[in-house]
């Protein structure tokens, strides 16, 4: 359950190391068991400098990748996990927990408990899913509202403290080190018996309930017979619970109109105490048929102090949102495309915001463009090979946009315009980008009356709703496409 | 040395932290833990640079302290420290107490003759379970942090030392019922009580009342090691792995527990199960795994205890909750799980996987965990990863590859798609044509069209090459998938000749399914090219690893198109190695009109005496000598440098053929006793051929014995021009000996009397006694001196005279030989031989 170290590194590309250790920590005890289980396979952890140029090269970040190097590049190295096992001098570190997120590299060695010759499969080591927490807890408390190098400086600057209460010997106590970071204010208060470790301290105030749905919709859509068009529905519920007492107790009820899309694959957070088996089994693994569970969605909980997610879930709405399509053609030096987008009647038409992004891959600047909008206006970037359709707040009355026009490329440079490993040949896409305030595309709504509070005083209760576009891609329809085996079966 | 500066600290600790091991190793590493230990208490520094030095301590410990004694003396300074720290708040008691517990487990100083520890531990308990202290630890607003540290102390030492904390069972189990923290008591009593259990077992017994027992160390006695000294031969995994866990069985089942002892347990870790909600996620995790794997295999402890937690759980996103929960599907299988809860539990399984609100690597983790899923009725065998029998295809929608995946996803569930089409074949639908199959076949030519593209990522290739093997590897039964796979391939090639290294290292990795039909394919492909392309020198080394006898007219006439484009040194070298993979499959006849026509062609004269190496290889080896002369073996790894490759097969030629082309030997004696050698040069050496006897024209000038160096210049197969030390060439004295002009027949005793006579006064006289060997006086003459007998007179009498150049003589009287040896007088005009003449004498009848 216990990890041996733990790394932060950032990813520098064009620097000569590629990367600076930002954080590290060791746990010698830890080590030492480590030294005791993994008998004649023990492999020490090594020093930053030969830990670092070791992760970089497993983790495909160095700089030089011009020739075959049969170590990294042997097509029989396969990983399929984010766990490695680093060549250091003539031996192999192993297990490693490590991933890239935003520029920073985030890697432990978990402690395996018995002999690491022949490997024990990763599924029965406890310190892998232990290792990933102190991790996640790590990236989460790092990229909270961090913006600014000298607030992440300040970040890194307060781990070493915050590991001592949360990770004091390599094993996690609690992987929200907000929690943490908290007690260290609060150190006064005073601990409870039935207090949860998660929720330290005591709310003292008007007592408030926020809860806030947000639904994030995808889709890929082709415009072909042969391949289905498919969209699909992201929520997530997140809520604020400013209530006094120990350990108050509140149910929130998830609700759909008659016509709402049945929520599936709810995953809920550790504080909801119980769960309807309704709740557990709806999946979007299985066709949804009428008898589908359509709610109220009930979960009973003991709120954390901080704000917190209370659940994910994913819908299958009948119909996506905008429905279009996208044509390329290419007529010598320039393309024609042709673009068309309908909004459904029954969403919401008042957007915050609705674009169509329409980017132009592995080729040169546009030098021209000819165009013509039923409604909106085009920007033109030249330089990212760009098209960005501005559609604005509403859709027109007759929920049907177009655009058509032919855009010229001037020569490719390889240096300033990306490569992109999808785009190729004809295949290209336009992506939507929208947000629609108080509405959601399932219709899921929470109820403040249905919202229980055992607290007391009578809390204030306010809830949120929007719905925004995420991954919406339209696909040329006159070339082929990446499609997923779902969009093949129906 | 007195107290460093904060300034001198700070860099002190950033030239540590930088490389710790240059650090101990230079002028200062000696002292640092000392000034480490007697800076905490100097007044100068500030508490957040002593927070620092602790924190350091807390890391490197057996840097600081290295061995027993010295982590001893460090935590006794570091408790005297916290001790005489002034009662108000601190930033330092926290890691003081860390720092303290952790020199001592690091430094394996931890035992009852250890007075630092004899300290510590009722210090820890006392802090931990909020028994005041006094004054000295500090104000009211500490208490609580300070307690939550020692609680985590004595768990770090539980972990460390299994047993330690066997004796406060029952306090804590007083404790988690009445004021204490719910987390740190739950997981120190979970951990406590398994460590109990399993050293009981192991010695035979029961609980004996330790969960009810009251505690002796709280009421000021000494620490109880009894447990700790019988658990001291076996640290305890908290969390065992499954197969060693299945192995060792956790030892539990010898465990007898009287049915009140059963009741006890079983009240505790209900008591354990239910506040389990209080305890955040991560320690929820490390309950469940300690609990589940402690009662495995215990008598009287059903595990239906569990039940109550598992709906709770299954519906969160936490990874470790939803991985311990597969800790307890492993430990308990069907009696916690029944048919329907593993179908729901790996249902879950399979949408957490996918779940658009999850992050890669917990994407990831969950399809490792699909694979390897704990079935509670496995049809396979258990060590190999395969898709559970629950898991059909309908289940698998959301899970299949997309080229849109990150690689490390697309790999992932394209194992995942394979195995589903090992299923698909036994059930092959017809008529429909969306198979997984085909939409495997379509995959495979998304990712070559993207490893096709000039100037893409390295990383896109070798996803390709990455997904073929995999496919390959799954499904070398298949070939109505290797078939179009190879195909592609081949097209790939076509396309992208700079693919060459990655096409070279599938074939070197692949099984012989995928391998001959893509080996032939790919030689197909680079015959048929003209030859003259920019990516020659790919298609050369392409051609190199796939050439073998078959279409041999083809493959010769690309080569002789080849060659004429073949113009820098690089590109005859990897002509010729094409040439060399010829030779090894034994290609003859028209190989030989392409090597001569090469030797004469090609500008680098290196180039041409390869060509004519091969060429002469070709015209005096039979086929298996060949493939030995030509190394390196198949079954060593490939080398990256072909110039070490051709090298060891040099070696190899010389140790088997002595086939050398053009050798230069050169020598120098030592001492300088002789005059000096000529070098002697051998043109060439024939394979096969006897070898004449090489004549060294030795100079001596004294009659000594020596030692030539020898030092060998040739050229290799390569035409590489090599350096080599041989072993050295020794000279003996006996090498010396020549005999005298034969005197005409009947003046031979008095020709031995004149020299014999003229040896003095100049020189000297000696006796000694000869042994014999087994053969008697007959043999030893016959054998080492019969060429310098002047007369003979057996078995009475030997007179022999050597001459010993430059211009010295020995002269030898054999007597009477008795049974063992035989008296030997001997005379000499040179001095200097006298000790060697004795030496050689002594030493004949060891040679019998």
């Amino acid at each position: 359950m216990a990890q041996r170290a733990m790394w932060l590194i950032s990813h520098e590309p064009g620097t000569p190391l590629c990367g600076v250790v930002k954080f590290s920590r060791r746990y010698p005890t830890v080590e030492k068991r480590a030294k005791v289980f993994n008998g004649a396979s023990y492999v020490p952890v090594p020093e930053d400098g030969p830990f670092l140029k070791a992760l970089l090269f497993e983790l495909r970040l160095l700089d030089d990748e011009k020739d075959f190097l049969e170590s990294r590049d042997s097509c029989s190295h396969i990983n399929k996990t984010s766990i490695y096992g680093l060549r250091v001098g003539s031996e192999e570190l192993w297990p490693v927990v490590a991933f890239l997120k935003n520029g920073m590299i985030y890697a432990c060695v978990p402690l395996v408990e018995q002999t690491l010759s022949p490997r024990p499969p990763l599924i029965s080591i406890s310190g892998i899913s232990q290792g990933f927490e102190l991790l996640f807890g790590v990236q989460g408390f790092l990229s909270s509202g961090q913006k600014t190098d000298s607030e992440l400086n300040t970040k890194l600057s307060q781990l070493s403290d915050l590991l001592l209460q949360t990770c004091p010997f390599g094993t996690l106590l609690d992987a929200n080190l907000h929690n943490s970071l908290d007690s260290i204010n609060f150190a006064s208060v005073t601990h409870l018996q039935k207090q949860p470790a998660w929720r330290t301290g005591t709310y003292k105030g008007k007592p408030q309930v926020s809860i806030s749905i947000t639904e994030k919709v995808n889709s890929m859509q082709y415009d072909k017979q042969e391949i289905a068009d498919t969209w699909q529905v992201v929520g997530v519920v997140t809520c604020k619970c400013d209530l006094e007492g120990s350990m108050p107790n509140v149910t929130i009820s998830l609700s759909l109109p008659t016509n709402g899309s049945p929520l599936q694959d709810i995953l809920v957070h550790p504080c909801v105490t119980s769960l309807d088996s309704a709740i557990l089994t709806s999946s979007s693994i299985d066709a949804v048929d009428d008898s589908a569970f359509s709610g109220p969605y009930k979960f009973p909980l003991t709120p954390p102090l901080e704000s917190f997610t209370l659940c994910y879930y994913t819908s299958q709405v009948p119909v996506p949102p905008i429905l279009g399509f996208y044509q390329v053609k290419e007529e010598e030096v320039q393309l024609k495309i042709t673009v068309n987008l309908k909004l459904h009647e029954s969403v919401k038409n008042s957007f915050e915001f609705c674009e169509a992004h329409i980017p132009f891959y592995n080729r040169g600047p546009i030098t021209h463009v000819e165009y013509k909008a039923s409604f909106g206006q085009l920007e033109v970037f030249r330089e990212k090979s760009l098209l960005v359709w501005i559609i604005g707040q509403k859709f027109p009355k007759s929920m049907e946009i177009s655009l058509s026009g032919t855009v010229t490329f001037g020569a490719k440079n390889h240096e300033k315009q990306s490569f992109d490993q999808i785009c190729i040949g004809g295949t290209a896409y336009l992506k939507l980008h929208f947000r629609i305030l108080d509405y959601t595309l399932t219709g899921c709504y929470v109820d403040q009356h249905s919202v229980q509070v055992f607290a007391s005083g009578k809390p204030k209760i306010s809830t949120h709703r929007k719905l925004i576009s995420s991954d919406y891609y339209i696909w040329n329809s006159k070339a082929p496409a990446p499609v997923t085996y779902g969009s093949l079966l129906l | 040395m007195g107290p460093f500066s904060r300034e001198t600290w700070a860099q002190r600790l950033g030239t540590f932290r930088a490389s710790p091991s240059a650090f101990m190793a230079g002028p200062e590493g000696e002292d640092l833990g000392r000034d480490l230990l007697s800076d905490l208490r100097s007044e100068k520094l500030s508490e957040p640079m002593k927070v620092a030095l602790l924190a350091l301590s807390l890391e490197y410990p057996a840097q600081l302290w290295p061995d027993a004694p010295a982590a001893e003396a460090a935590a006794t300074s570091l408790l005297d420290t916290l001790v005489l720290l002034p009662p108000r708040p601190s930033a330092l008691r926290r890691p003081l107490l860390l720092a303290a517990t952790t020199a001592l487990v690091a430094g394996g100083a931890l035992s009852p003759a250890s007075g630092a520890s004899g300290r510590l531990l009722p210090l820890l308990l006392g802090l931990a379970s909020g028994r005041d202290l006094g004054r000295s630890f500090g104000p009211a607003s500490e208490q609580r942090p300070l307690q939550a540290t020692a609680w985590e102390c004595l768990r770090e030492l539980e972990s460390c030392r299994p047993g330690l904390l066997g004796g406060c069972l029952g306090l804590l189990r007083a404790l988690l019922g009445r004021e204490g923290p719910a987390q740190p008591l739950s997981l120190l009593l979970a951990l406590a009580l398994r460590n109990a259990l399993v050293i009981q077992a192991r010695a035979g017994a029961g609980l004996q009342g330790l969960l009810t027992a009251g505690d002796s160390s709280m009421e000021g006695g000494p620490w109880n090691w009894t447990l700790a000294e019988e658990g001291e031969v076996h640290l305890q995994p908290q969390a065992p792995s499954w197969p060693a866990a299945e192995e060792g069985e956790c030892g539990l089942a010898a465990l007898e527990l009287s049915p009140e002892e059963a009741r006890e347990l079983r009240a505790t870790v209900a008591q354990l199960l239910d506040s389990s909600y209080l305890l955040t996620p991560v320690a929820q995790a490390q309950l469940l795994w300690l609990l589940g794997w402690a009662l495995r295999g215990l008598r009287g402890q059903p595990p239906v205890l569990f039940k109550p937690q598992l709906v709770r759980l299954l519906g969160t996103a936490q990874l470790t909750l939803l991985h311990a929960m597969l800790a307890l599907k492993a430990a308990f299988g069907e009696a916690l799980f029944t048919a329907q809860d593993e179908a729901l539990l790996l249902r879950r399984l399979t949408l957490a996987a996918q779940h658009p609100a999850l992050p890669l690597p917990i994407h990831l983790f969950y399809l490792h965990c699909l694979l390897n899923f704990p079935e509670n009725w496995p049809l396979g065998p258990t060590d190999e990863e395969a898709a559970p029998l629950l898991l059909g295809s309908q289940l698998c929608r959301g899970l299949l590859p997309s080229l849109l995946h990150e690689p490390m996803a697309l790999l992932a569930r394209l194992h995942l798609l394979c195995l589903l089409c090992v299923e698909d074949e036994e059930k092959e639908e017809k008529g429909q044509d969306r198979s997984p199959r085909h939409y495997l076949e379509e995959l495979l030519a998304g990712l070559r069209q993207r490893a096709a593209l000039d100037g893409g990522p390295r990383a896109l290739a070798t996803l390709c090459f990455q997904a073929s093997y995999l496919v390959a590897h799954c499904l070398a039964g298949q070939p109505v998938v290797l078939t179009p796979l190879t195909q592609g391939l081949a097209q790939l090639y076509r396309t992208r000749p700079a693919l060459a290294p990655h096409f070279v290292d599938l074939l070197d990795q692949v099984g012989p399914e995928l391998q001959e039909p893509l080996r032939v394919a790919l030689r197909q492909e680079v015959v048929s090219r003209p030859g003259r392309e920019e990516a020659l020198r790919w298609h050369l080394q392409m051609l190199a690893r796939v050439a073998d006898g078959d279409a041999q007219s083809a493959t010769l006439s690309f080569l002789r198109a080849a060659a004429t484009h073949c113009t820098d040194w690089g590109l005859q070298q990897a002509l010729l190695r094409v040439c060399r993979a010829l030779l090894r499959a034994g290609v003859g006849g028209g190989l030989a009109d392409l090597l001569q026509a090469l030797a004469r062609q090609l500008e680098d004269p290196d180039g041409q005496d390869h060509a004519r190496l091969y060429y002469i290889l070709l015209a005096h080896l039979a086929g298996p000598k060949l493939g030995v002369a030509l190394g390196p073996s198949l079954a060593a790894p490939a080398l990256a440098s072909s110039l070490v490759a051709e090298n060891q097969g040099f070696a190899a030629a010389l140790m088997v053929l002595e086939p050398v082309y053009s050798l230069e030997l050169r020598f120098r004696v030592e001492g300088q006793v002789y005059a000096p050698l000529g070098a002697v040069h051998v043109p060439c050496l024939c394979p096969g051929r006897p070898t004449r006897p090489l004549l060294l024209p030795l100079q001596p000038r004294r009659p000594a014995p020596a030692r030539l160096t020898v030092r060998a210049l040739y050229t290799t197969p390569s035409g590489l021009t090599c350096h080599t030390h041989l072993p050295p060439l020794l000279v003996t004295f006996a090498d010396l000996f020549l005999p005298f002009p034969r005197p005409p027949e009947g003046a031979q005793l008095d020709f031995f009397e004149e020299l014999w006579g003229s040896c003095l006064p100049k020189g000297t006289e000696s006796r000694l006694w000869c042994p014999l060997g087994p053969g008697g006086l007959e043999a030893l003459v016959s054998h080492h001196l019969e060429p310098f007998v002047v007369v003979a007179q057996p078995p009475v009498s030997y007179l022999i005279a050597i001459r010993l150049p430059p211009d010295s003589r020995l002269l030898l009287r054999l007597e009477a030989a008795q049974s063992d040896g035989v008296p030997v007088a001997l005379r000499t005009d040179n001095w200097a031989v006298l000790p060697l003449a004795g030496d050689y004498l002594r030493g004949l009848s060891a040679d019998g």
